[in-house]
């Protein structure tokens, strides 16, 4: 047989396997967004734990194949019914977003916990399956491959007879279409709802112990990259569309293989945003509809629950503002000192976060995206044209604008949450660009030896002096930020968060003022990223992860939506707290991630309210 | 009209008391009461946002009165869920008619019988129930979606036939038909009523269905400003002028 034609049914075979996996992962999170109209970010982390409870049975345990799947299908449906009873019950009749925040919550504390419990580092997941392969005609095929066919082929099969003939599938389908009709015919849709987060909990887990055995290897932080990959499958396919997702999965498999074929192995995950981003843009409401729209919105409304914001007198601002000055005269422990510099800059992302997300209500999960951008650019504008650090931290900010709004033009036709996972997706795709453009940000390896702050010539090195700095910079950004509420453009933004349809009959062009939204934003989170840049001496591909966006977010909540003093406290009580105690630093995404479900349940408009 | 005489039977099936009901901080009921007895057709009337539909939806557990009460049949309804209602036979014609669209006709009658675990009866039933809406037998296999509001309307009327209901709340059963079909739902509706099912039905063109029910109630921001034998209200003419819109509307 011709060699290329064999490489190319070899890619085929790699590409049905690994699409098999994520249209499992894609029908559950399809199941759950038709049943309970919710993205569920916490989906990836059932798969990573599916694939945990996989490795301890087969490695730990020594339980057969077999067990160890009845092990992961049992443990992760208690799960996703666990997720739903405890997590998310009771939450639909709260803010509109308070959901989705849940599961974002409930995934970083799954993923933390996982982490505690078999530490950050890969384990080897040895494939117990015989080694031997199948040849056909020159082409060979592996067990694994077999097993995943037959895992995925025959659950698809017994889905499908579960909805189209029994009572329970029957509820479930008549749930997703209406419902309050389903109520009147005497469906218990709680039942329903957490009878589908249980089997999308059994799909999610049996994907991720596949994987696992597929790549021979489990570590915590496969969670985030499946859950995207799933739904991007999902959205491929229509969202809440179950045989679409499975087409949707399987293209992605297909696509990725391909991919990775023509480019490397480290384009991998650039496919699934790329095609997340472009279905969003191109064709929301997926391949099979005939719509060209997206459909109805799940979650209308913003992040912002309405509320009477706490009054902060003036005076206790001003106070707050000397005190802060006035820090490092009297405490000199170093290590204090960094962690509130720290805090500093991540209360610069949070009040970038604020007036994008709170004003002008367009829930953006990419900012740590523009941190990237803003970093990457200083650095390399000092490290490889010379520049000073304010000139390249200025140059840098306004390149994170400029580069920012461009990323997120596209998604400007989007609204409400669909705006939040497109700006996750571009936020990831900024990373993914970075690792694999050696040429100019030299890769996975990253910028080493980047200059550090320095002020008119003079190097800002000890912990006071960038204490100091950053400061500087926090209070700048605030006051811009201030300024920019009161006037005319403030009002706007609000306008637009409220109602962008009224706000568009009276007259506003919505893009240019979200546009202008995103531009202060990510050129203030980008100046955040740079400074960081300039600190750490080092930065790569990993430095502003998606994490940092989530953070953000929940110390902008923790304050109250679109309140600046809200911000800024969010974001210290947020990086002090887990060093007060110093036990928590450990748990500390545990600890965030409590928080988020507890803010969401008990006080969703912050502690200072929103504004 | 029905020919039945009115208050043949005197205890109520349905009886609502002094309901107050918000949603937020806005009060929809102020003091609502009304009853239905076994077997008759009774018509809630009134204009927009009177608080007909909420009314409906007290009756289902979909909303909960803040104070009043709600008993059927000897039941309090304001502990019990929707689905639990639903058991106790009172069954739903929801507003705009809410069909399982991707569905088939089939499926959505048979998502009726939900509740039910007499399955000879509910296959007893199906017959009978294509029998009374011969047009949805030809359409069994097609998704609910695709047939026209007119054949949605009497799907959803089947449908909630399939449940065995003793009572059946209507919300709007004629809203968006053409006139040839408003006639016939409102024929249907008595031959369901003949069968002995306590039809409650909310209504916006007055006088059609007046001239199917038993009883009419009209309410009126959230209170019953008039209630009485449909015939009295049909014809008295203050009535018409004040609450319904006088008799130049019908159609």
């Amino acid at each position: 047989m011709d060699p290329t034609l064999r490489t190319f049914i070899d890619q085929t075979i790699n590409g049905l396997a690994i699409g098999n996996v994520y249209a499992l992962t894609a029908v559950g999170l399809a199941l759950i967004f038709g049943v309970a109209n919710l993205i569920n970010f916490a989906h990836g982390s059932v798969y990573m734990i599916g694939a945990y409870v996989g490795w301890v049975c087969v490695t730990w345990l020594g339980w057969p194949l077999p067990a160890s799947f009845a092990a992961v299908a049992v443990v992760c449906g208690a799960l996703g019914v666990a997720l739903e009873r405890f997590g998310l019950q009771g939450l639909h009749r709260k803010a509109r977003i308070a959901p989705l925040l849940a599961t974002i919550g409930i995934s970083f504390a799954l993923d933390q916990a996982t982490q505690l419990l078999f530490t950050a580092n890969p384990q080897s997941f040895p494939n117990p399956l015989p080694a031997e392969r199948i040849a056909l005609g020159g082409v060979s095929i592996g067990a694994i491959d077999v097993l995943i066919a037959v895992v995925g082929v025959s659950t698809a099969g017994i889905l499908f007879g579960f909805l189209r003939f029994t009572q329970l599938g029957w509820a479930l389908r008549a749930t997703a279409q209406d419902r309050d009709a389903a109520q009147q015919m005497g469906v218990d849709v709680e039942g329903v709802n957490r009878a589908t987060f249980g089997i999308a909990g059994v799909l999610g887990g049996l994907a991720g112990a596949l994987v696992g055995l597929y790549f021979a290897t489990v570590y915590p932080t496969m969670s985030f990259q499946a859950g995207i990959k799933g739904f991007a499958a999902n959205l491929l396919g229509g969202l809440g569309n179950v045989p679409g997702s499975i087409v949707g999965g399987v293209v992605l498999g297909l696509v990725e293989s391909y991919g990775v074929a023509a480019f490397g192995a480290t384009y991998r995950n650039l496919f699934a945003f790329a095609i997340l981003i472009g279905v969003l843009v191109v064709r929301p409401a997926g391949l099979f509809s005939r719509r060209r729209t997206l459909p109805p919105e799940p979650m209308t409304g913003t992040f912002v629950p309405n509320s009477r914001p706490v009054r902060v007198p003036r005076a206790v601002v001003i106070g707050g503002i000397a005190v802060a000055l006035c820090f490092p005269v009297l405490v000199s422990d170093p290590y204090l000192l960094q962690i509130l510099t720290n805090a500093w800059l991540l209360a610069m992302v949070a009040l970038s976060l604020t007036l994008v997300t709170g004003t002008a209500g367009q829930s953006s999960l990419g900012q740590a995206g523009f941190m990237a951008i803003g970093a990457y650019a200083s650095a390399l504008l000092s490290l490889r044209a010379g520049l000073p650090f304010e000139i390249a931290l200025i140059a840098g900010s306004l390149i994170a604008a400029v580069l920012g709004t461009l990323l997120v033009l596209p998604a400007f036709r989007l609204r409400a949450h669909y705006v939040a996972i497109a700006t996750l997706g571009i936020g990831e795709m900024v990373n993914q660009v970075i690792a694999n453009w050696d040429g100019l940000t030299n890769g996975v390896l990253g910028l080493t030896n980047i200059p550090p702050p320095s002020l008119f010539g003079i190097e800002m090195v000890t912990p006071r002096a960038t204490y100091w700095y950053s400061l500087a910079l926090l209070l700048l950004a605030a006051l811009l930020q201030l300024r920019l509420l009161r006037s005319h453009l403030g009002r706007t933004w609000r306008a637009i968060r409220e109602d962008d349809v009224a706000a568009q009959s009276a007259g506003v062009g919505l893009n240019r003022y979200k546009a202008l939204a995103f531009a202060v934003s990510a050129g203030m989170a980008g100046m955040a990223g740079a400074f960081s840049g300039h600190m750490y001496s080092y930065i790569n591909h990993e430095t502003f992860a998606s994490s940092t966006s989530i953070l953000a977010l929940t110390m902008a909540i923790l304050g109250g939506m679109g309140n600046m003093v809200g911000a800024v406290v969010g974001a210290v009580l947020l990086t002090a707290l887990p060093e007060v105690f110093r036990g928590l630093v450990d748990y500390r995404y545990l600890v965030y991630g409590v928080v988020l479900l507890l803010l969401v349940r008990f006080r969703p408009q912050g502690l200072l309210g929103t504004v | 009209m029905s020919s039945r005489e009115i208050g043949a039977s005197n205890d109520a099936l349905l009886q609502l008391s002094e309901l107050d009901t918000f949603y937020g901080p806005s009060q929809v009921h102020f003091g609502m009461s009304l009853h239905v007895r076994r077997g008759e057709i009774v018509c809630l009337l009134g204009g927009n946002a009177s608080g007909k539909s909420t009314t409906m939806k007290v009756i289902l557990g979909l909303v909960k009165p803040r104070t009043g009460e709600i008993h059927f049949d000897g039941h309090d309804l304001r502990p019990l869920s929707t689905p639990q209602i639903v058991r106790l036979g009172i069954g739903s014609v929801p507003e705009a008619r809410r069909i399982f669209g991707a569905m088939t006709v089939r499926e959505n009658l048979l998502m009726g019988a939900y509740t039910r675990r007499d399955r000879a009866a509910v296959a007893e039933d199906y017959e009978r129930v294509l029998e009374i809406f011969p047009r949805l037998r030809e359409r069994l296999q097609q998704r609910g979606g695709v047939l026209s509001g007119g054949e949605q309307q009497m799907l959803a009327m089947a449908r909630a036939l399939m449940g065995r209901p003793r009572m059946i709340c209507m919300d709007e059963p004629t809203m968006g038909l053409s006139p040839l079909f408003v006639d016939k739902v409102l024929d249907l509706i008595q031959t369901i009523n003949a069968q002995g099912i306590t039809v409650l039905m909310v209504e916006q063109s007055a006088n059609l269905a007046l001239q199917i029910a038993d009883r009419g109630y009209v309410l009126q921001n959230g209170c019953i400003v008039v209630e009485g034998d449909a015939r009295d209200l049909l014809l008295s003419s203050d009535i018409q002028e004040a609450y319904l819109g006088g008799q130049e509307y019908v159609i």
